[in-house]
């Protein structure tokens, strides 16, 4: 359907008639299959239906979910695709419309407070990204991105609007340079996924009439965001990136809590600090020993090291990996909140696992864990507002450690049989606050090519020590069936049935529909 | 009867049901499972293609399902041949000397996933063409050093073995066999029968699934042995004596840079590049396995648990995740709007508080607290900050005096908050806090600040006062401690 020999080379072709693709793929793959100018049109689609209840069970929304995505690609725009030392040109963008029809209409209206929820929309619409990218240009010295795009690296996963210029050098290292403007939610075609927390920001157009309304839900602005990055190249054994950005917020905040114009300042304006910081990752690897990975994010303006981690790998036997993580935390929020100045405490992680691959088919995963939440143990000194309580060793409580620990364990299993698998997997977390300890298993299989069924079943108890009454065990399963229609493309339906006392019977129901028509 | 208990009684009947059906359920849902894939092992267990190409390499294409790997046979005078079977006599042990490099000691062989299982039905001995009749490797592969393809067929074709054993393969469909023991079928043929047809089993090497090019190496002066390590040194040449990944690293280091000069490095200059049908990526899934990184490269073996691992490798280099997956894959999870089974399982929706308690993911990897969370915390009632006609009457928190009432006592939320910050952000707002953290006039004053803080707040009050004033006003004494 649709997919020419051109693009697809035989394994399209071949596909497309329905003929096993066992012996399709494995001709096909030893041809160069693509070709100048390859385009896709794809889009995923899914329908959910299931029930959401508070934890007293008074309040019940209805999810009437329809997420879809449209996204268009055109591949290799230049005509040396088969030569890896050509420039090369891609123009990629999605597009996604997230509806919830089981949303009231009262919920978003702005003459209704009494139901208005700030922020909510019933079906956004958002531009996932956009942009055009080219590589290896000037002899492979120069790579560029133009448009919405998104940024990965140890500051976290990131998106903004603009462009990025990449310069390898000759030297063993590139550098990266971009600007633009930080993709935040309530402004026309965004989500405000990408934009740092601890802020409750969104679009407020039509709250004008009633400034008081909600003043603590903040009109979203243009954040202008500049970055730059180092990282190594050429080097496989060894890689490193040093990152850092910085994002603006501008526009006017709401600053009084409680209704406009009762306290001073009501609003402030100025372009002001979103976020500054600092990042950087390395990975070592010696094939015939082990490797390290490390890294850590450290915020500029809060002047507080966000993320520590470091990951070390002991290869042991060809078959089997011993691993030592450690990871520390400790949360930072947008520059606009709050909440970087209140007394949080750090996480440490300390993790021991194991790999084991029996065979190339099979492999088995499991570690234990513990984590050491820390908490103040005596009254804090130096504080600029002496009569607070953190201050006061007088008719106060403060533990005699400052961990507060955590234990957990994982194990989990993965059996390949062609492109399906069979997989297992248990963990159990213990804390002070609450317990949870389940397992699942869940495996895929397609049939003849075309058919493919889907099957988890798992038992799962949480205790939640603060609220008993919350405290449950499930049994669940979910089934799905589905046809592929052509190379990428899938029909799949599947079925939820969760099986507990507090929901009694939960019942979710998916559709599912991936098309990917390509020249 | 005590009504409450003929309730427990009922309550029990119908659980002890429930748990029957249960059983029931589950036992058919294993047996439905265990058949589908009882059935769709046979189906993938199908022997690779064979071209018509690839039928040249071999012998007659009309021939009985073939053996795989080495069988012991035996010529017409009834002498066995034991030479040729394996790349050592008694199929001893390859030494790492002799495997191409970037073997490893112990070694596993070359991913299934490039090179397929190959069936390899004819006795072979290199070691004596080599080094007894002094043959070069190009005698018999001259395609070898003129090759641009792996579709390129590199084993010798049948006639050029007939020189030397006197046998004449011109017509496969007529062999005729040599004169003495060295031109006879079984000779060569594992497996071969005098009285069946003259027939012989099929010979198959599959195309590796990877793009090389063997003209260029060859150009470069890049001998057989460097990629193919010692075969001289062997019999029957296997699927080990293929080139490692590890091996090309020499010259070809990932991430290809203009610095390692001629030998590009982007990982479409050896893996098949998918084109549209693989959304521009490498193609990844091949009927003889799946492509995943080595756990040398990037420490990125994608073990069971690499989901819960991934960051690590993600964080250094997201652009080698990205030859493989497009944005869609890392969405689906990161910026979802469809809950994963395999982070979030069971009746996660009333799981899920205890685990945003316990931090064992940290939420923030894929929600926004502020906008996600809080957003359907206010619609369910849950949160303080949500509109009048849907909050709840009930309290989600434990009781006022244990909780937030002053001072502070064991399980006093301030415990709670300081390890675990992000779990208030999830449902509160700044308004929440501020009623008591505020300071005089504004709030309770309540200060929530740590120690030592006074003495870094000026940079923060100078880059960006908006927080400050939320809780201070400008001329506030205390503020101007940080001014």
């Amino acid at each position: 359907m649709l997919v020419s020999a051109r693009a697809h080379g035989q394994d399209g072709a071949t596909k497309a008639t329905g003929a096993p693709a066992a012996s399709a793929k494995s001709t096909a793959a030893a041809a160069p299959a693509s070709r100048p100018l390859d385009a896709e049109i794809t889009s995923d689609t899914s329908a959910q239906f299931y029930e959401m209840r508070s934890p007293t069970g008074q309040t019940i929304i209805a999810r009437r979910r329809l997420t879809t995505t449209l996204g268009v690609a055109v591949y290799d725009l230049f005509d040396k695709v088969d030569d890896p030392r050509a420039p090369t040109v891609t123009f990629r963008a999605r597009l996604r419309y997230d509806a919830d029809y089981g949303g009231s209409v009262e919920e978003t209206a702005i003459n209704r407070p009494d139901r208005l929820v700030p922020g909510f929309s019933r079906g956004p619409v958002d531009l996932m990204y956009g942009y055009i990218e080219g590589r290896r240009f000037f002899n492979g010295l120069l790579g560029f991105r133009l448009g919405r795009q998104y940024v990965t690296d140890s500051l976290g996963w990131w998106s903004f609007d603009g462009g990025q210029v990449k310069v390898t050098t000759p030297y063993y290292f590139a550098v990266e340079v971009y600007g633009g403007l930080e993709q935040r939610g309530g402004l026309p075609l965004s989500t405000s996924r990408f934009e740092r927390d601890g802020v409750w920001r969104g679009d407020r157009s039509g709250y004008e009439r009633d400034p008081s309304l909600y003043p603590s839900f903040q009109p979203s602005d243009i954040a202008p965001a500049i970055g730059a990055a180092v990282e190594s190249a050429g080097v496989t054994w060894l890689h490193g990136r040093l990152t850092y950005r910085r994002v603006y917020n501008t526009g006017t905040s709401n600053v009084s809590q409680f209704a406009s114009g009762l306290r001073s300042p009501a609003t402030y304006d100025g372009t002001r600090i979103s976020q500054e910081r600092l990042g950087y990752s390395i990975d070592a690897t010696l094939p015939t020993l082990g490797g390290i990975k490390a890294g850590f994010a450290y915020d500029l303006y809060v002047k507080q090291m966000g993320n520590v981690f470091a990951s070390l790998d002991w290869y042991t036997s060809p078959k089997v990996t011993l691993s030592l993580d450690y990871d520390y935390f400790r949360p930072t929020f947008d520059g606009d909140s709050i909440w970087n100045f209140f007394m949080a405490m750090p996480m440490n992680d300390l993790g021991l696992r194991a790999s084991w691959d029996p065979t190339p088919r099979l492999g088995i995963a499991g570690g234990v864990r513990a984590r050491a939440f820390t908490v103040q143990t005596e009254p804090e000194k130096d504080l600029a507002f002496q009569t607070s309580p953190n201050a006061l060793s007088e008719a106060n409580y403060y533990p005699t450690s400052a961990i507060d620990p955590m234990g957990g364990a994982n194990l989990s299993g993965r059996y390949r049989i062609g492109e399906g698998f069979l997989g297992a997997r248990a963990v159990a977390d213990v804390h002070r606050t609450g317990d949870r300890v389940g397992m699942d298993v869940y495996g895929e299989r397609t049939i003849e090519t075309r058919y493919v069924l889907q099957a988890r079943t798992g038992v799962w108890q949480w205790n939640d020590k603060l609220r008993t009454d919350r405290d449950a065990t499930n049994f669940g399963y979910v089934l799905g069936v589905g046809y592929k229609l052509f190379p990428r493309s899938l029909v799949l339906a599947d079925f939820q049935h969760d099986m507990n006392r507090i929901a009694g019977q939960r019942f979710r129901a998916m559709l599912w529909l991936t098309i990917a028509l390509a020249k | 009867m005590n009504p409450a208990a003929h309730e427990d009684e009922t309550t029990e009947e119908t659980r002890r049901g429930s748990l029957g059906a249960l059983f029931v359920l589950v036992i058919a849902l294993f047996g439905a499972i265990g058949t589908a894939f009882a059935q769709g092992e046979g189906a993938s267990r199908q022997s690779p293609p064979v071209t018509d190409t690839q039928a040249d390499a071999g012998s007659d294409a009309a021939s009985t399902q073939p053996p795989v790997g080495p069988a012991h046979t035996a010529p017409a005078t009834g002498a066995p041949f034991t030479s040729g079977l394996a790349p050592l006599p008694g199929n001893a042990r390859v030494p790492l000397g002799w495997l191409p490099p970037g073997a490893f000691e112990q070694d596993t062989g070359p991913s299934t996933a490039v090179y397929p299982p190959q069936k390899l039905t004819i006795r072979f001995n290199h070691k004596f063409h080599v080094v007894t009749q002094k043959l070069e490797c190009k005698s018999c592969h001259p395609g070898a050093l003129t090759s641009q393809s792996v579709n390129d067929v590199l084993t010798p074709k049948p006639t050029l073995c007939d020189g030397c054993h006197g046998t004449d393969h011109t017509n496969l469909n007529d062999v005729q066999a040599g004169d003495d023991d060295s031109g006879q079928c079984a000779f060569c043929h594992i497996g071969y029968k005098a009285g069946d047809g003259n027939r012989v089993a099929k010979f198959h090497i599959p195309h590796s699934n990877m793009v090389f090019n063997h003209q260029k190496h060859a150009a470069r002066n890049i001998n057989c042995q460097q990629c193919h390590g010692d075969i001289h040194e062997l019999e029957l040449a296997t699927r080990d004596q293929l080139p490692r990944m590890r091996g090309c690293f020499g010259c070809h280091q990932h991430p290809d840079s203009v610095s390692r000069g001629d030998a590009k490095s982007s990982c479409d200059t050896c893996h098949v590049k998918g084109g549209a049908s693989e959304g521009g990526l490498l193609k990844t899934t091949f009927a003889s396995g799946v492509l995943n990184p080595p756990r040398w490269m990037h420490n990125a073996q994608h073990a069971p648990d690499f989901i819960q691992r991934h960051k690590y490798v993600a964080a250094n280099d997201s652009q080698f995740c990205a030859n493989c997956h497009k944005e869609e894959y890392c969405t689906g999870c990161h910026d979802g709007r469809v809950r994963p089974r395999s982070i979030h399982p069971a009746d996660y929706l009333n799981m899920h508080a205890t685990e945003a308690r316990l931090a064992t993911q940290k939420c923030t990897s894929c929600h926004r607290e502020q906008s996600f969370c809080l957003g359907c915390h206010q619609r369910l009632g849950v949160s303080m900050s949500g509109p009048t006609a849907a909050r709840e009457a009930g309290r989600f928190h434990p009781p006022r005096q244990e909780w937030s009432d002053a001072p502070r006592r064991p399980g006093h939320h301030a415990f709670e908050a300081m390890r675990n910050l992000n779990a208030c952000v999830s449902c509160h707002i700044e308004r929440d806090c501020v009623v008591c953290h505020g300071g005089q006039g504004i709030g309770g004053g309540f200060n929530p600040h740590g120690g030592g803080f006074s003495s870094g707040c000026a940079t923060q009050l100078k880059r960006n006062p908006r927080p400050c004033y939320v809780c201070h006003e400008p001329g506030a004494p205390v503020l101007q401690r940080c001014q």
